[in-house]
């Protein structure tokens, strides 16, 4: 049987069209879930997706008025039981605020404004991300150190914690499961590898199972390899310019890896 | 030709939509659904705070000034309020309470300050912070922790117009202070 996963839908969200068409290429039934509808609902369900987007037009904080929806507490209660969730960009915001990752006692970290030299806001381009070691069910068919390359776009994605050894802590303890690098595989570092000054160049934050993901780059929009920047390189570039030779761009792209990983993940469970 | 008086140190802009605030509208709504109705304010409002630090010329001409730049305000939907000093009343109701939240070390407007440069040919550092204005009913035995709990984020049920982990909470007393994030943060 497909396993149902629910693509949730706040006010503002708008990347459930294709979180779901990724979803649906990964093998899964994807349902787009509006806010609308009876919470409880939700646990019908076997995974969730809380999609990009502007939640509530941001308003207060991005993703701290969706952190307090009613579906929140449902989706907290179906985490908790191992079911996975995945949150893109706002949807990671929303995770933060509502303390699903990194999955203590209440809220431990913040995505803050991005933190960038010579220029403030909002800010997309394409990256690259470093597998770290992780019990992170999305990213389990990534060997550590390999790189995938994904586009962010956000003027909110700055890993941070009120104590300062917090997010190092949370990396030692394999909840980072991807980090800004360089295109030859070293950490970030520093702007602009690292977009947004992230501290320990988190670019995702899961809970201690590795089954609720905050993620800031956005993998539904490299689910097509000819989707890719042309400015890229290594081992993903050279399959996009394989596919470009061929025709076929909508071979599947660096950020199928994440919903190919939720797909296995959810057989097995 | 008379040079400009130079006096005052810092000056505060309190600046507030002319139409409903959708952001606090939205808060209240939040809060009265989801966080603890019986601690829930009779009313919210949101501003933000500027706050200028340099030498700077008298209040009406800093509040000339201000209304000149889209990158203080925009004088067609929002109005602006100028303390030139620690004297000068903060736009604030009697009863509210007020919870100022700054983004911890993002509070500098380096535009706003360029365009000052442009202007005027002085330095100055400007920082903003959005204040949550706060009045509660009676029956709220102490509306000053009432205000805190509101404001600091702790969880899904605690909390929500500051994230303590990225932004600073900066409560005044009796008297809002001035400066208020020069001196604090």
């Amino acid at each position: 049987m497909t396993a149902r996963v629910a693509v949730i839908q706040f006010p503002g969200v708008n990347c459930e069209t294709e979180s779901a068409r990724a979803l649906s290429r990964a093998g899964l039934e994807p349902e787009v879930f509006r806010w609308t509808r009876q919470a409880s609902d939700l646990r019908a369900f076997q995974a969730y997706v809380l999609p990009g987007g502007f939640s509530y037009q941001d308003r207060v904080r991005a993703g701290a008025l969706a952190a307090k929806d009613p579906l929140l507490d449902v989706l907290a209660e179906e985490a908790a039981r191992g079911k996975p969730v995945l949150g893109i960009c706002n949807g990671a915001q929303v995770l933060v605020e509502a303390g699903l990752v990194p999955g203590g006692a209440g809220v431990e970290i913040a995505l803050a404004r991005n933190r960038m030299r010579d220029r403030t806001g909002y800010y997309a381009r394409w990256v690259y991300t470093r597998t770290e070691p992780s019990a992170c069910v999305f990213t389990r068919t990534l060997a550590p150190g390999s790189l995938l390359p994904l586009p962010v776009a956000h003027g909110e994605g700055r890993f941070t914690a009120g104590d300062p050894g917090r997010m190092e802590a949370l990396l030692r303890a394999g909840q980072v499961p991807l980090r800004y690098a360089r295109s030859d595989g070293r950490v970030a570092e520093s702007f602009p590898e690292n977009p947004n000054g992230a501290e320990v160049d988190a670019a995702a934050v899961c809970n201690a199972r590795g089954t609720v993901l905050a993620l800031m780059p956005h993998p539904e929009r490299a689910q097509d390899l000819g989707a890719l920047s042309p400015g890229l390189a290594g081992a993903w570039a050279d399959a996009r310019a394989a596919t470009r030779i061929r025709g076929d761009r909508e071979a599947p792209g660096p950020g199928m890896t994440l919903f190919d990983g939720l797909r296995q993940h959810l057989v097995e469970a | 030709m008379a040079r400009k008086k130079v006096a005052a140190k810092a000056a505060q802009a309190w600046i507030e939509l002319v139409t409903t605030d959708p952001e606090a509208v939205s808060a209240m709504s939040v809060v009265r659904a989801h966080l603890d109705p019986g601690r829930a304010p009779r009313s919210l409002r949101r501003m933000r705070v500027v706050e200028l630090w340099g030498a700077l010329p008298d209040g009406d001409a800093v509040a000339g000034l201000l209304h000149r730049s889209i990158q203080f305000y925009n004088p067609h939907k929002e109005r602006c309020v100028v303390r030139g000093s620690a004297d000068d009343p903060a736009p604030t109701a009697p009863g509210e309470h007020v919870v100022l939240v700054v983004d911890r070390g993002e509070e500098r407007r380096e535009a706003a300050e360029r365009w000052w440069r442009h202007e005027t040919g002085k330095s100055i550092e400007v920082r903003e912070g959005v204040a949550w204005l706060m009045a509660f009913n009676p029956e709220v035995a102490d509306p000053a922790a009432a205000a805190w709990e509101l404001a600091v984020l702790r969880d899904r049920r605690h909390g929500l117009l500051c994230n303590p982990h990225a932004q600073e909470p900066l409560v005044a007393a009796a008297e809002i202070p001035m400066p208020w994030m020069a001196v604090t943060t």
